[in-house]
């Protein structure tokens, strides 16, 4: 035996999973949102997809360039700093480039773009200590700051290439123009308003003015379906968030025919086209359960998950807003309450704790 | 009796078994060594007091050092021979150990205790604490303490749940030894008075879960998944009884014993033999020919590795145990303990040595806690010093150190490191009695 052989604390067999094999199962995940977004919004929607991921990778690279110590002297070895940051290179900031693009309407100019990717990786990201570290979800925090920024072009959805299969004009009109009434969501936010929509057209997207990923709910759950094979996720995670979400929806929904005179009704009609509008799918399968901003343990993030629901759903009917972005931040910065509060408690803790309170 | 299946457990991992290397090599005996060298620290607790000195003849299964206290047992010489030195050393662990060197004779003169037909009680838990058994499992708590406990248990739950990677030494025990491993149950169910014997035996080994269910102990079948033979897990999945954190295994009313340590016990009964030899699995990939080996405690590895043939490529890591707990060995010059049950010599395709990477909070480590702890605060908060915060919000006491967090773990972090150092930090604190 040479003295070559490793000693360190056990366990001394580890599974093959990496951090950057992660990434690349979400990026993967992402690819049929990416292609169908460039499918129904066009050239537009490309070019937002390179210059968010570039923008992304590019700040990472430059901000790891400049922030490590020693800057001048690195710029006599670049070569070197290159290599040590290709090999921690994690496929993390492509992973936001690609949620940025996703979340972002195809209208919004390259140059907002490219803004928003530095901001998600420089600010939000690399600022609090890059992978792992990061408070918010870089790509919503980034989506938020865009939406704050250039609101006129981050509120006006184009219409996608491909026309509705059910064209509203088809849905009988008393009805549907309650409906949008009830959902309350403002026609500048959604140019169709949702309701008016067949759930199919929702499902698949077609005819649906909206964010460059979110609108295909068909990608959306192929990526969804592809994260639980690969484990990257929990089956569970967005089923519950969507299922809470869907029956809050219709039960605030109800007010809104409250409100319109007819009564009260729990109408479960609504519950696909609200579940289907929106960001709220895509939020679910790769915002929601984003590792680095959502809380450890099954009973926390079940918490964690209904709460943002609920949220989302009031949210939604007071403002008529698209709101899920905001949640999504808002309960990121909520997490450590949940990893606080809600820490599970061991194996054999609760006959403990009887046996305790019988001695007293 | 007919096989049960065991109920179903959370969390664990499934890591690759390469027990296909060793499984099917029947046991051989090692050819005896010209030196063996035998720690006093050959079980939990104190090490034992030598009771010979240098220049003195021993016989083969002679008392070579004796217990002290209450959780410490006694030591034997492996063969006959002469002693040579005794000295202090560094053992596999790194600590320090006092070892007794024995240049041995091949003379193969037996000193045991008569055998004792159809024993009491009484003379089995006597026998099992003179013959210096301790639980062979890996954690070497003496098993005469085991025998008597404090609280009345009414269930024997043998471990055949050889749920390490890559070790086959109780599997072949299981195969080639089942009558004397179920008589050495019956004589720890009658030292302790119970009539409940389960044994739990994973799926994958069908072929001992047959030779048991020929016998009248009643054989649960466990599902293929690590740490299932973890005691407070066994205690569950074959019984449904939670082990509370802090407790013993007897305050649910079971005790675990492992299938090695029955076999130690049915030798010490019928045979009077002291523990001083057992069943090793030499495997990994770079060893030659994987191997079952009876070993003499006190043997050195490089008389191991040269019977198995030697390296095959250059060995990553040297581990001596099972890989997910085992002790990672700098030299071959290290010599084994009762409770070695494997010298694994891993290839760089088959051990674990990246570099960290930075947390990603993902909660695979706590997905897969037999305990449902927390690793990832622990972890972060040992990291960061603070070690109080690190055992509140990880519940690091109740750990078990079974390494599953560190195996999933997808940035490799050194949990079990961090876990270690919080515990080490605990009891430093509980010793100074400050709160």
């Amino acid at each position: 035996m040479d003295n070559t052989v490793v000693i360190s604390t056990p366990p001394h067999v580890k599974s093959k999973r990496t951090t950057r094999r992660i990434m690349i199962d979400v990026v993967i995940a992402l690819i049929p949102c990416a292609v169908m977004g460039i499918v129904y919004f066009g050239w537009r929607a490309a070019v937002t997809e390179i210059v968010s991921v570039l923008s992304c990778v590019a700040s990472e690279f430059v901000y790891f360039f400049i922030a490590n110590k020693g800057f001048s002297n690195k710029c006599a070895n670049a070569a070197a700093v290159c290599k040590r940051w290709l090999k921690q290179f994690d496929f993390s900031s492509v992973v936001t480039g690609v949620i940025l693009a996703m979340v972002l309407p195809s209208e919004v100019p390259w140059y907002a773009v490219l803004l928003g990717g530095i901001f998600a990786i420089a600010l939000v990201k690399m600022l609090f200590g890059g992978t792992g570290k990061n408070l918010v979800a870089p790509s919503t925090a980034a989506r938020v700051f865009m939406f704050l920024s250039f609101s006129a072009v981050m509120t006006s959805y184009s219409e996608p290439i491909l026309g509705a299969i059910f064209p509203a004009e088809d849905l009988i009109q008393s009805s549907a123009t309650s409906l949008s009434g009830l959902l309350n969501i403002k026609s500048e936010i959604y140019s169709q308003p949702t309701a008016l929509m067949n759930v199919l057209d929702l499902f698949l997207g077609t005819g649906v003015a909206g964010c460059i990923g979110e609108t295909s709910k068909a990608a959306i759950i192929l990526g969804y379906i592809y994260l639980v094979a690969r484990n990257v996720i929990k089956w569970w995670q967005p089923v519950l968030y969507l299922v809470v979400f869907g029956f809050f929806a219709v039960f605030m929904s109800g007010f809104g025919y409250l409100a319109g005179g007819s009564g009260y009704k729990f109408d479960m009609a609504l519950f696909l086209p609200h579940i289907f509008s929106g960001g709220v799918a895509f939020a679910s399968v790769f915002m929601f359960t984003d590792y680095v901003t959502s809380p450890k343990g099954a009973a926390a993030q079940a918490v964690f998950l209904v709460t943002a629901a609920v949220l989302t759903a009031v949210l939604r009917y007071f403002t008529g807003m698209e709101v899920v972005s905001f949640i999504v931040l808002l309960m990121n910065l909520l997490v450590p309450l949940f990893d606080k509060y809600l820490m599970r408690k061991p194996f054999g803790y609760k006959k403990q704790k009887k046996q305790k309170e019988a001695k007293q | 009796m007919k096989a049960k299946k065991a109920k179903f457990y959370f969390g664990g991992i499934h890591p690759h078994d390469r027990k296909a290397l060793s499984a099917c090599a029947a046991t051989e005996t090692l050819p005896l060594p010209e030196i063996l060298a035998i720690s006093t620290q050959q079980s939990l607790g104190k090490p034992a007091e030598p009771v010979v000195a240098a220049g003195q003849c021993v016989k083969e299964g002679e008392i070579i050092a004796r217990a002290n206290g209450p959780v410490s047992s006694d030591v034997f010489a492996s063969a006959s021979g002469t002693v040579t030195e005794i000295k202090e050393e560094t053992g596999a662990n790194g600590s320090k150990e006092t070892f007794i060197f024995i240049k041995t004779d091949g003379n193969g003169e037996k000193a045991f205790f008569p055998p004792l037909s159809s024993p009491s009680a009484e003379e089995i838990k006597e026998r099992i604490k003179n013959c210096g058994i301790v639980g062979l499992g890996g954690a070497g708590f003496p098993t005469a303490v085991k025998v008597a406990p404090r609280t009345p248990v009414d269930t024997l739950i043998i471990n055949g749940a050889e749920c390490e990677p890559y070790l086959t030494c109780d599997y072949r025990l299981m195969l080639e030894k089942t009558d004397e491993t179920v008589r050495g149950a019956r004589y720890i169910a009658k030292a302790l008075g119970v009539d409940n014997i389960i044994i739990g035996i994973e799926a994958n080994n069908p072929d001992c879960i047959a030779a048991f269910e020929k016998n009248d102990i009643q054989p649960v079948i466990l599902k293929r998944k690590y740490p299932m033979g973890g005691e407070k897990q066994l205690i569950y999945v074959t019984t449904g009884r939670k082990v509370g954190i802090g407790k013993l295994p007897a305050d649910v009313g079971a005790v675990v014993q492992n299938v090695a340590t029955c076999f130690a016990v049915c030798e010490a009964v019928e045979l009077g033999k002291p523990l001083y030899e057992r069943i090793i699995t030499v495997s990994g990939k770079a060893i030659k020919s994987p191997k079952n080996l009876w070993v003499k405690v006190g043997t050195q590895i490089k008389d191991i590795i040269n019977f198995c043939g030697g390296e095959n490529f250059t060995p990553k890591k040297v581990v001596q145990g099972g890989p997910m707990t085992g002790v990672a060995l700098g030299s071959y010059d290290h010599y084994t303990h009762k409770t070695t049950s494997g010298i694994l010599l891993m290839t760089a395709d088959e051990a674990a040595a990246e570099e960290p990477t930075p947390c990603l909070n993902c909660g695979k480590c706590a997905d897969v806690c037999p305990m449902r702890l927390m690793p990832m605060n622990t972890a972060f908060y040992a990291s960061a010093g603070d070690m109080d915060a690190a055992a509140k919000y990880g519940n690091t006491a109740a750990c078990i150190e079974c390494g599953a967090c560190e195996y999933i773990c997808p940035a490799k972090r050194p949990l079990i490191q961090a876990i270690r150092k919080t515990k080490a930090y605990l009891r430093d604190k509980n010793k100074r009695g400050d709160k």
